[in-house]
């Protein structure tokens, strides 16, 4: 994806703020331009109103030209008001001696009136007719087109009662757009006859076209040097922008790609982000930074991972060895005494991890004795497994000493308990056979309970009596018992992973199931073929359920003294 | 497993429900370390307990050392499957069975 459109933006937003802000600075500069200015305007008109006002009183007696000429004004019908203008409307006042006099009233006060005109447009004596609504002209000092005294003109009622009602409170003025003279401000002055009634107003009219196309004209500068300064302003920001927010995150964004390129392909460079060179002392820098200390982060990480797995293997290797050794420690050649045809053995044990607590030996001790044991180390896995080498050993040195079964546990015990930090414990049973005569003596250590098969039987449990694990309490003695076995019969004996293999519904395979296994098996069947059928029969069970314990059977046939080869029969 | 303790002044009585087995005699045991040196005698109530294995029995069997030199130890409620395994490895004649 290809998006350029920080710059954009950028320009985008520069142009709104500066076009908002221009705007904002030109009403409000044309506003305080317009305000002086119109406000110089107005105290100019009202002050020569006021000034013109005191000469027209005292100069002559405007008063009275004015209470004259209105008195005539309102005499008039309004059919005769509207002919204005004409020279049958003036004769109404021009009749007035005060009017038509030379260096009467009315003479004078043009005359004195046209002295204020010099800064201002207009100066002229007025009256307001309520009735009417007109603005009455008493004398009019334009010299152009002078209004004659009685001429009138219609005025708002809103602009009339403010000068008719003003409290002498300020400046007494009004502006209007006229259609005649445009933009107008009028100012006007009272005068007051003796009895304090208003009679006359002195009045100033000022053009403030002029202030208006003013500020049009400074309006229109405003505008251009406006759009000329935000173009520039774009453009300036355009480029910052571009050296100091885009050329940055383009370069971090050409690092990840080359980052994860590289990761790819295996490449260990790893300066990545810390080669950027990115010093704009902001976020950007930041977020550089960041991608820095994340690439370090990862490297070392995967450094970590590798070390692990590194360390993982040398321990999977190590306990595929330490599985090796174990299952060397037991006798696994099988058949194992193959030039003796008086017994049968055969035994299988299958940790449930790499390594095991069970084990299983059988041994000639001479000649006539044969040694059986089975066992099982509390607990699973390397400890269970150090365990039962070290038990192994003992039971084995101490059996081969040709002891008893009974003494044999009882010295064993004593052995382990000297030195058990762990407390850990393994029960075992064991037995040793009188090949000649059938006698097996056995004791157990909190074992599982031998299975028996005579001949024409079937294979039951043998509940023999009990004594306590090995290597859980110092000096126990441990007391023995005696089978007689006859040719054809069989010894089944096992660790719990059998009875407690456990299927996916948790339930357990159990002392039943295993028997019926065994009995399942023919008369003529071999240890072997029995500790493969109950194996069989497990699997079938626990189905895809991982194996929880260990699991180890051992089972011996017992054949009797055979006649041996050029023995007379 | 779930373990429900009771500490009634130096009587720390301890009810175990599910399976004491590999996975969950580590459990166990640290409780057990943790809670034992202020207990003088400790009841195990098995009433709930489903299942155990040779793990859980080396559990039992630290307990009782530790508290047969105090004021003992005894395991109550145990149900046919866990007895069976307290008399075949021996368990039954060394503990305080109720």
């Amino acid at each position: 994806m290809n998006r350029k459109s920080l710059t954009a933006k950028t320009i985008r937003s520069t142009v709104l703020s500066s076009v908002a802000l221009g705007l904002v600075a030109m009403i409000i500069g044309l506003g305080f331009y317009g305000y002086t200015l119109v406000h110089q305007y107005i105290t100019r008109a009202f002050e020569t109103a006021k000034l013109a006002s005191v000469s027209a009183q005292r100069g002559a007696d405007s008063v009275a030209l004015s209470k004259e000429i209105m008195r005539i004004y309102r005499s008039l019908s309004e059919e005769e008001r509207n002919r204005v203008g004409t020279e049958e409307y003036r004769q109404h006042f021009s009749a007035l001696e005060s009017v038509s006099k030379k260096g009467g009233a009315y003479d004078v006060l043009v005359h004195m009136l046209r002295t204020f005109v010099n800064e201002v447009d207009y100066v002229y004596l007025g009256m307001y007719d309520r009735d009417t609504q007109a603005l009455v002209y008493i004398v009019d000092s334009d010299e152009e087109e002078p209004l004659f005294p009685g001429e009138w003109e219609s005025v708002t009622k809103q602009g009339m009662e403010k000068f008719l009602n003003w409290n002498g409170e300020g400046m007494l003025y009004d502006i209007d757009n006229t259609q005649k003279y445009g933009w107008m401000c009028t100012a006007g002055f009272p005068i007051r006859d003796e009895a304090g009634e208003v009679c006359e107003f002195l009045l100033v009219d000022v053009s403030i076209n002029s202030v208006i196309r003013n500020m049009l004209k400074y309006a229109l500068q405003i505008g251009v040097g406006l759009a000329l300064a935000t173009a520039l302003i774009a453009l300036l920001a355009s480029r910052r922008i571009k050296k100091a927010v885009v050329r940055p995150i383009d370069a971090i964004a050409d690092a990840a790609v080359t980052y994860v390129r590289d990761k790819r392909s295996g490449s260990d460079c790893q300066d990545h982000f810390s080669g950027l060179n990115i010093h704009t002392g902001d976020e950007l820098q930041n977020l550089s930074q960041v991608m820095a200390d994340m690439e370090r982060d990862l490297a070392e990480h995967e450094q970590q991972l590798t070390r692990i797995a590194a360390e993982k293997e040398r321990i999977g290797t190590e306990l595929s060895l330490a599985t090796q050794i174990q299952a060397a420690m037991l006798p696994h050649i099988f058949p194992p005494f193959p030039d003796r045809t008086d017994f049968d053995v055969y035994a299988s044990m299958d940790p449930a991890k790499e390594v095991g607590g069970d084990f299983y030996d059988y041994f000639l001790v001479d000649d006539d004795h044969l040694g059986l044991l089975i066992a099982d180390v509390s607990g699973k896995g390397v400890p269970a497994a150090l365990f039962m080498m070290a038990s192994k050993i003992i039971l084995q040195s101490v059996a081969m000493l040709g002891k008893s079964p009974g003494e044999i546990l009882t010295k064993t015990n004593e052995a382990i308990c000297s030195n058990n930090e762990a407390q850990m414990f393994v029960t075992v049973w064991l037995g040793i056979l009188e090949l000649s005569t059938g006698k097996l003596t056995c004791a157990n250590a909190g074992h599982e309970y031998p299975v028996l098969k005579r001949k024409d039987g079937g294979f039951a449990l043998y509940k023999d009596r009990h004594g306590f694990v090995l290597g859980g309490m110092d000096g126990i003695v441990y007391k023995e018992y005696e089978i007689q076995l006859e040719p054809g019969d069989k010894l089944f004996v096992y660790t719990d992973g059998v009875p407690e293999a456990t299927n996916l519904e948790q339930a357990l395979f159990g002392t039943e199931r295993m028997l019926s296994a065994l009995n399942a098996c023919p008369d003529a069947a071999t240890p072997q073929d029995v500790l493969e059928q109950v194996r069989r029969a497990v699997d079938d069970f626990v189905r895809g359920a991982e194996q929880f314990d260990d699991l180890t059977m051992l089972c011996l046939e017992y054949k009797g003294p055979q006649p041996k080869e050029g023995d007379a029969i | 497993m779930t373990i429900i303790k009771r500490q009634d002044g130096t009587n720390l009585k301890i009810a175990l429900e599910g399976r004491l087995d590999t996975m969950t005699a580590p459990e166990l045991e640290k409780e057990l370390n943790a809670s034992l040196d202020n207990a003088d005698t400790l009841t195990l109530n098995f009433a709930d307990l489903a299942y155990i294995s040779s793990a859980g029995l080396r559990v039992l069997l630290s307990a009782h050392k530790v508290m047969s030199k105090k004021g003992g130890m005894k395991v109550v409620n145990v149900n046919e499957i866990v007895k069976e395994v307290f008399d075949v490895t021996g368990f039954a004649d060394i503990l305080t069975i109720e």
